[in-house]
């Protein structure tokens, strides 16, 4: 055994399960707050990863790749709250009787919808934006200075995040709305305006990973493909509605992969996640970190 | 009152006839493009492949059209590069749109699909860039391919590493008809062709983003030379990825088609694509047929750009089918297919004809083959070094300085 080349495989699947959770976290965010499964969240990515690559060519330029990122989540919050607005907030306002398949056939229409708008305005070739930053070592992995960028950018992002659930009034608010959506609002709290901000701050996540992954895995329609089916199978590792969560289970599935894709075959890459999946979920059905839902 | 009415009624009848008769003879002559125009399809390749053929079928227009002046309606379809939407796809064609020949096949895999399709179908599918070697090693009657077979490419690349002397020689394919078919050739032919290499493959599943494993096994295994078998997406994440683990440009990368020469490789790859090796079909210092070469000048002058093979096949194919319709004086599928057969006709760079040959040399016509090599940033295709064959020669292989 070449450990050498076991540490390179073990952090390549780590670097890249760190950054799969910022998917994964969005996906699961949204669901602790507003109850539903957006199944648009990939072509929130791949938003994300458009609005880097215009930036960055156009108006910004590489040397200032640090603008793009929060540019981008910025404006895929924004296209977040107006969906929740005018799209999903109908599901929570007394008009519809059947919340989950509302939520599912307008998160599918909408991933219908960006991918063949991304189509219509991008065309169907794929874009990659210049590199910004030089290869690095993280240990013995040699590893593009982009994806460097990247998990960095995601740690910090991880980071915020944590801060906002955990220190502010804001995620106070959204705690609360994780546990009881009626209980908060008896505190005061306009959980319809928080579900608009959950929304947003869920699927900016999203854009982030995208705008962060854009430069190594690419710009074309279908790149959040990928990225969200990786996203719903770390939830389910992690535990649903666990920030934690979420961090281990991206992490436990990038390496993984990336060891089950060298000592067995590269061309079931996918498979060898969803083995360990629904082994955990015999053992565990909750996840790893995930709690059973209180019902009263 | 009667003979009136009579009267009336044959005048009108003579009027209508009159009508419809010259509509009738102008009723065009369709063809179908299906193509890949969406991911996870190599969509720039069918693109190129939409350009080629809409100027084929202008320029056959313009000269008045065929069967006695007919226009030709090229229907296009997007096969997304997924068998499914291909068959569904030429289906859609055959059925509604009625095309009298279906052209633009790119991906193999959905080739296969199609080429069921047509046998019961009964009309002509072309292969515009599909290069498995079963397409035409079925001997179907309905397939016809004017582009290389695998094997011929492996071949090919086989001369070109015995010349270079590698020792070892790494592949990473895409799981597809494509990237298995030439992993079990280079297989094969190392044998029979007695090239001296050790040769490790590793097959990956296309849907795929992150190659890093794959790549620094390659790495640590110290090939000589990588052979890049990926198409579309898949083949600019391995040259990328290589690049970024180190193992490209220190070690020589082959990419086994010719996705390099189109004009977005740069802007794709940047600085991380100097020092690519490719395999063309076409090389702008060519010498073309008078078709080709007026089909050159236009697109020069059309796009500000040179073009690539993808559009020199999809426009050579329009004229093709032209070209055999008319032989054939009708539109039916069984006449095209016998004037296929039976007759020569005028390709981009040479005579097109097909026969009914031994093993893949079915229906068959093969361009020319070359390895080609950016060797500086931003290099235009025009000036890239050939590096094989010999006799068409202009430079060795760069290696680059280390990093």
């Amino acid at each position: 055994m070449d450990w050498h080349l076991l540490t390179q495989y073990v952090l390549a699947g780590l670097v890249i399960g760190v950054i799969y959770s910022l998917m994964a976290l969005g996906i699961t965010f949204i669901y602790s707050i507003m109850k539903m499964i957006n199944w648009a969240m990939g072509e929130f990515y791949m938003i994300g990863s458009y609005v880097q690559y215009a930036l960055l060519a156009t108006v910004l330029g590489p040397e200032r790749w640090y603008l793009a990122l929060p540019l981008a989540m910025g404006s895929v919050f924004l296209l977040g709250m107006l969906t929740q607005r005018f799209l999903l907030r109908p599901m929570y306002v007394g008009g519809v009787e059947r919340r989950d398949e509302y939520a599912t056939i307008i998160t599918i229409a909408l991933m219908v919808l960006f991918r063949n708008l991304a189509i219509v305005l991008g065309g169907p070739n794929q874009y990659a934006p210049r590199d910004y930053a030089r290869p690095t070592t993280i240990g013995t992995l040699p590893i593009s200075g982009n994806r460097f960028v990247a998990l960095i950018g995601t740690l910090v992002l991880l980071a915020l995040f944590y801060l906002l659930i955990k220190k502010t009034w804001l995620g106070r608010a959204f705690r609360g709305a994780a546990q009881n959506r009626v209980g908060i609002q008896t505190a005061g709290v306009d959980v319809l305006r928080l579900d608009m901000l959950a929304f947003g701050v869920g699927v900016a996540l999203a854009a982030a990973a995208g705008a962060l992954l854009a430069p190594d895995f690419l710009v074309y329609p279908e790149n959040g493909a990928i990225s969200t089916f990786k996203g719903f199978e770390i939830i389910v590792i992690g535990g649903l509605g666990s920030i934690l969560g979420s961090l281990v289970g991206g992490v436990l599935l990038g390496v993984i992969e990336a060891l089950g894709s060298v000592f067995l075959s590269p061309g079931y890459k996918d498979l060898y996640g969803f083995v360990v999946l629904i082994a955990l979920l015999v053992v565990r059905p909750t996840g790893l970190f995930g709690e059973r839902e209180r019902t009263v | 009152m009667r003979r009136r009415m009579w009267l009336i009624g044959s005048l009108a009848a003579i009027v209508v006839a009159g009508l419809t008769a010259p509509a009738l003879a102008q009723r065009p002559v369709k063809i179908g493009v299906l193509t890949p125009l969406s991911p996870p399809g190599d969509a720039a390749a069918g693109q190129f492949i939409v350009r080629g053929a809409k100027m084929g079928a202008d320029d056959v227009n313009a000269r008045g059209g065929i069967l006695g002046g007919r226009k030709i309606e090229l229907v296009i379809e997007d096969d997304s590069g997924t068998p499914e939407k291909g068959a569904a796809g030429y289906r859609k064609l055959v059925s509604q749109d009625r095309v009298a020949a279906v052209l633009g096949q790119f991906h193999s895999s959905v080739a296969v699909a199609v080429q069921d399709l047509a046998e019961q179908l009964k009309v002509p599918i072309f292969m515009t860039q599909a290069s498995a070697r079963s397409l035409t090693e079925r001997h179907l009657n309905y397939t016809f391919r004017t582009h290389v077979i695998d094997t011929d490419r492996v071949q090919l690349w086989n001369r070109w590493i015995k010349q270079q002397g590698y020792k070892r020689v790494a592949m990473l394919a895409e799981n597809t008809d494509y990237g298995i078919g030439l992993v079990e050739d280079s297989k094969k032919l190392f044998k029979t062709m007695d090239v001296q290499a050790e040769l490790k493959s590793i097959v990956f599943d296309r849907a795929v983003v992150d190659l890093t494993p794959q790549l620094l096994e390659i790495k640590s295994w110290r090939p000589d030379l990588v052979v890049n078998i990926g198409v579309g997406t898949p083949s600019y994440l391995i040259l990328r990825q290589a690049y970024d683990v180190g193992l490209f440009p220190a070690t020589p990368m082959l990419v086994s088609y010719d996705m390099p020469a189109r004009p977005e490789f740069w802007k794709n790859m940047g600085e991380k694509g100097t020092y690519t090796a490719f395999m063309v079909y076409y090389h702008p210092t060519m010498k073309l047929t008078p078709r080709g070469e007026a089909f050159r000048t236009k697109y020069r002058e059309q796009f500000k750009e040179d073009p690539v093979y993808a559009a020199l096949n999809g426009y050579a194919q329009v004229a093709l089918i032209a070209d055999a319709l008319n032989a054939a004086k009708s539109d039916a599928s069984d006449d095209l297919v016998k004037s296929l057969l039976a007759n020569k006709f005028e390709g981009w760079n040479g005579t097109i004809s097909f026969s009914r040959g031994e093993g893949p040399y079915w229906q068959q016509w093969t361009p020319p083959m070359l390895v080609l090599q950016y060797t500086k940033p931003e290099m235009p295709f025009t000036e890239a070094k050939i590096l094989f064959p010999t006799e068409f020669k202009t430079g060795d292989l760069l290696l680059a300085p280390k990093r």
